[in-house]
This record gives structure tokens, sequence and C-alpha cells, in this order.
């Protein structure tokens, strides 16, 4: 059906993402050496050294298993946030415009409520409240702590999707084609799904695939501060540990930003192009 | 009488922040089964409020409908929602003034046509596909099956049209609401998609309601022609019968205002000056006293009721213009 040709970036983002998948889903079954084995002769070494293809960091972990690692949940933790949140966005998102009224007003009410919030604030606000215990000598499980984690990174990404979701559904529902259909006899939930979804989907994906890379980067800056998943590595976690000794060695801090860097630009481009396919007009051209 | 449906005293205000904006005042008329009604009359004047609050399909908070409308014997007013969705697309269908918004742009055609007959007449897929080819076929679009793959930026503007009047007539309606259907289209279109409704109406028995500002387009498409200004009646007649004798002088003003060919070049089209009246304020006298050619005093201080001649002939007007005494 389509012969449009896709572009070099799209191809690279798309190999790239697959990678870390791959890295994510295999990573404990391949011969990367454990990320807490301490290569004492060779602490610090810088990347491409042999035998450590990233380097070391100055405790001799070996770089390439933490990203490796770090990958598995950076991209749990984005990911989860990113279906749910989308979800449960998109659905208040749509119902709210097109509904109106009470439903509308309380939907907006409480995006605007939780934007208002700075995201990281909100984020350790939770995790204060819900994933730390006081008691140093009964400390709250690690599983409880990233779901914690996952939640609170849900809650900012709800609104987000939601508000864009609402005023995308809104000017849809105001089309002649929802009148057309409703004059046919169509039920409201028929009218959403068949005719409100299939045009909101292609925006709602494309912010959907840029959360990812705001998911990424929120959980780096919550390890950051000392709020992430503990003990586990992620790459926030392994950019936290690299920043103090960024004038010495330099990779250790480079590696997880590129990491960052390149997921976030590959989520990005990925998006642009999902929402080009899924919409006929643009796909056509 | 076979009234299909009948509208009695139908007002339509719309709550707006500046206060109730009166769309449509007291309106009564009925349509016959097989009767082609045109309603007539410039933006702002209700026409197609009327025609969406006559289908029902006018919601939200801020309306409020008063008067009945009765169709096929149900009072459309005390249905329930459930009740009222049961006569749309069956009972009642619409085609919309712009072909290139009312169909969903990341749809197919076919699924477009087909999913009324699907949800509504609880057709297989492979029936519905089949009819919309056969309904495709009966608008004369070419080439049909290749259309019902197609989506609608693929189609021209008539096509599309074409493709609409489809959809609003796969569930065999009894009553066709047109609102400007050629209004969007260029002129050689907009002869052919009228001469199809028209023929679609004499040989499917059905009743239509067309709704426009040109009347040179009722002129040979309608039975019976109505007038809205402001929201109201302000003439009724059948349709040689206005266009020879005029009483309304808005009417009058309307027609003068079509060009022809036979005037001289450089003649200077007439238009009627002025606006329709702010909707939201209550004037005393005729509504289109302030734009009247033949004003008078009493037009300003009265408003003219729906006054009747023997033959059926509704008119608003104190001072009605004489059979061609006056031009």
């Amino acid at each position: 059906m389509r012969n449009r040709n896709l572009s070099i970036g799209v191809l690279l983002s798309a190999a790239w993402l697959f990678i870390l998948l791959f890295f994510a889903l295999f990573g404990p079954l391949l011969p990367i050496p454990d990320t807490l084995f301490s290569f004492e002769d060779s602490l610090s070494v810088g990347v491409f050294s042999p035998g450590h293809i990233l380097g070391t960091d100055s405790n001799g972990y070996d770089m390439f298993a933490q990203l490796v690692e770090g990958s598995r949940y950076s991209l749990l933790i984005a990911g989860i946030s990113v279906i749910v949140g989308t979800v449960v966005g998109s659905i208040f998102g749509i119902l709210a415009a097109f509904k109106r009224g009470i439903f509308d007003r309380i939907a907006n009410a409480l995006f605007s409520v939780v934007l208002s919030i700075p995201n990281l604030l909100l984020s350790i606000t939770l995790i204060a409240v819900f994933g730390s215990s006081p008691d140093p000598s009964n400390p709250v499980p690690p599983s409880r702590r990233l779901i914690v984690v996952i939640v609170s990174l849900t809650i900012v990404i709800i609104p987000i999707i939601g508000r864009i979701a609402r005023s995308t559904a809104m000017s849809w529902s105001s089309r002649d084609f929802v009148t057309a259909a409703r004059s046919m006899g169509m039920t409201d939930r028929q009218i959403i799904v068949r005719h409100i979804v299939p045009n909101v989907l292609p925006a709602l994906l494309a912010i959907a695939f840029l959360a990812i890379g705001v998911v990424i980067v929120a959980e780096g800056s919550l390890s950051l501060l000392g709020a992430g998943i503990g003990e586990k590595t992620t790459w926030g976690s392994m950019i936290a540990r690299g920043r103090a000794e960024i004038e010495y060695y330099p990779h250790i801090l480079f590696v997880p930003i590129a990491a960052v860097a390149f997921t976030v630009i590959a989520c990005n481009r990925l998006g642009d192009e999902v929402r080009r396919s899924l919409d006929p007009r643009e796909a056509r051209l | 009488m076979s009234n299909l449906l009948s509208i009695n005293g139908l007002s339509v205000e719309f709550a707006t922040t500046r206060g109730n904006l009166r769309a449509v005042k007291d309106v009564s008329l009925n349509i016959e089964q097989g009767e082609s009604i045109g309603i007539v009359g410039e933006s702002g004047s209700g026409k197609s409020v009327l025609s969406r609050a006559a289908m029902g399909i006018l919601h939200g908070g801020n309306v409020h409908k008063s008067g009945s409308v009765i169709f096929d014997g149900n009072d459309l007013f005390s249905l329930s929602p459930e009740d009222l969705r049961n006569f749309w697309g069956t009972g009642m269908a619409m085609i919309f003034q712009d072909p290139m918004t009312s169909l969903n742009p990341v749809r197919r055609i076919g699924t477009q046509i087909s999913e009324a007959l699907r949800i509504r007449q609880g057709m297989s897929k492979a029936d519905a596909m089949a009819k919309s080819v056969e309904m495709l076929r009966l608008v004369r679009v070419p080439d049909a099956e290749a259309t019902l793959k197609k989506y609608p930026f693929q189609l021209s503007g008539g096509m599309r049209q074409r493709v609409m009047i489809a959809i609003a007539l796969a569930c065999d309606p009894k009553l066709l609401f047109a609102d400007e259907p050629t209004t969007a289209l260029d002129v050689t279109v907009q002869a052919q998609i009228l001469e199809l409704l028209d023929d679609l109406r004499k040989s499917l028995n059905m009743s239509m309601v067309l709704v426009t500002h040109d009347l040179g387009v009722v002129a040979g498409h309608t039975d019976r022609v109505i007038v809205m200004y402001a929201g109201e009646i302000v003439e009724s007649a059948k349709t040689a019968d206005l266009f020879a004798n005029m009483r309304m002088p808005y009417t009058e003003a309307l027609f003068k205002s079509i060009p022809t060919l036979d005037t001289p070049t450089g003649t200077r089209l007439p238009t009627i000056e002025g606006r329709v009246p702010d909707p939201t304020q209550k004037d005393p006298g005729c509504l289109f006293s302030s734009r009247c050619a033949y004003v008078q005093e009493k037009c300003k201080n009265e408003h003219p009721p729906l006054m009747a001649e023997n033959d059926g002939h509704l008119y608003r007007c104190w001072f009605p213009i004489q059979v061609r005494s006056n031009q």
C-alpha cells in the first residue's frame, strides 16, 4: 500500500530502540560482567578499553553492564508509566471533551491541579510519603519503591496526555461528520470509538512517544536527587554517580547521558513517523 | 392530511453570555409525504437551526426548545434520547453543507457508508458493503467499487457530497433534510447534485426539506417555499405562487439580488442594506423594518402577525406588495 521510503533517521531510531529492547530483555542471559563486580586493577578506565567497551567507573564496575541493567529499569519505568498514563489520560480527556458539562469541568480542574504542581516535586512527595520508611532498619521493599516511582510518573503523564486528548477530541467532536453520524442514529459510544478515536490517536501516539523521553529524563532527575528506585541501577542513578567525577573521568557521566539522549531523540523521531503513517492524508503525500 | 412532519410553534433559544439568543421564533409548518419544501433565508435567519431542531439533533445545555415537532405521529421532544435515535437515519436523515468536513477524514468511504447499515439494520459486513456499492451507484458515483476503498481527501467536492447523500439515504429515510447541500460546490456540480436529489426524492417517494440561501435553487426543485428572516417565517407559499406574487418586501429584495443575464453589464447588483437584527434584542416592530424599502411608521412599532390568503399563501407584512402593482 504505502511505498514511501523511511528516512535514515527513522531507521536509525528504530534500530536504536530495538537494540535497547534486546539488551533490556536478554541482558541477564548475555556474557556481560555483573554490575557489582569490581575490576580492581582497572578503575575508571576510559571508553574502548580492552575488556571494557564503555570503560569502568571509579569503583571498577563495568559501564556497559550498568548501562544494560539501567536500560531494563529505565525502559520498564518509562514503558509502564507512559502506557498506563496515555490510556487513562486519553479516556478521561476524550470523555471530558465529548460529555462536556460537569464531567469536563471536574476532569479539567484535576488536570490543571496536577499540572500546576512541578513534576519533580510531585514525584518526590509521593515517593517520600509512600515509597520510603522513617525507620532505617526497616526499609520499604524495593518492589514497592519501584511501583511508587512508576505510579508517581504515571500521575505526571495523565494530565499531559489528558489535556491534549481533550482539546483534540473537542475540535473533532464539533465537526460536521460527528453531527452527521449522530443524525444517522449512532450512539455516543459508537461515535467516540469510530469517529473520534481514529482522529485523535495519531496526535496522542506522537505525544506518548515524546512522553517516553520525558519520563526517562524525569526518572533520571529523581535518581539524581536520591529519590529513584534505589538498589537497582538506572540511567539516572548512573548520571548521579558520574556527576561527581566529571572533571577527571567524564566518560562515567557521558555514557549514560548519551544513552538517554539517543533514546529521547529516537522516541521523538519515531513518534513523528507513527503520527504521519496513521494519518491517511499525510501518508499518501 | 398525510402530514409526515408537523412543527407547531417551535422556538429555539440559545443561552449565551449576552443573553438569550432567539434563533427560531414560533415557527409552524407541515410537511406531507413526498413533498419537497424549500427554506430560504440569508445567513443567521435560523434556517439551519430550524432544520436541526426539527430533526432533534440540536442538543446541549444552553439550548432551550419550546413548541412541538410531530414526526409520523410521534412527539419528538417527549421521546427519550434512545427512542429518538431510532428515528434518525431510518426516519429522518440530513445532508450537511460542507462535504469537506462532513466525512471523517481518516476512514474509508466504504466503512463510512456501511457503518450506518451495520449499526441500524444489523447487516453483515459483506451485505453492508454490497449495499454501499449499490448506494454509490444510485448517487451516480463512477467506479463505485474503487471508491469504497478511497479516503475522502481523494474525492472531489461533488463526489463527496454524493457520498454524503448515499450515507443519508442508506437506511431509506422518509424525510431528508438537505442543509445547504450545494453551497460549497461550484455551479455546474450544484446543478447535478440538485438534479440527483430531485430524482431520488421522486423515485423513493421521500419528503425533502431543502435549506438554502439561494432562491434560484428552490425555484426548480421544491413544491413549497418558506422564507425565513431573523428566526421567523415571513412568507410561505407554493413555489410558483411565491415567484409570481411576492407579498413580503424581504422576499422581493432577496429575489432582486439574484444576478441575471439580461441586466446590462456594469449594472450594480441590488443588495439588501444593513444586517439581520441582533437576535438577543427584542424589537417591538417588524424585524425587517430597519432594512425595508417600503417601511412605514406602523412597521416600526407593531409586530405583524402571519397573515393568510385564501390559497394558503402566508406572509408577515402590514403593507404587502400588491400583485405586480409597484414594480
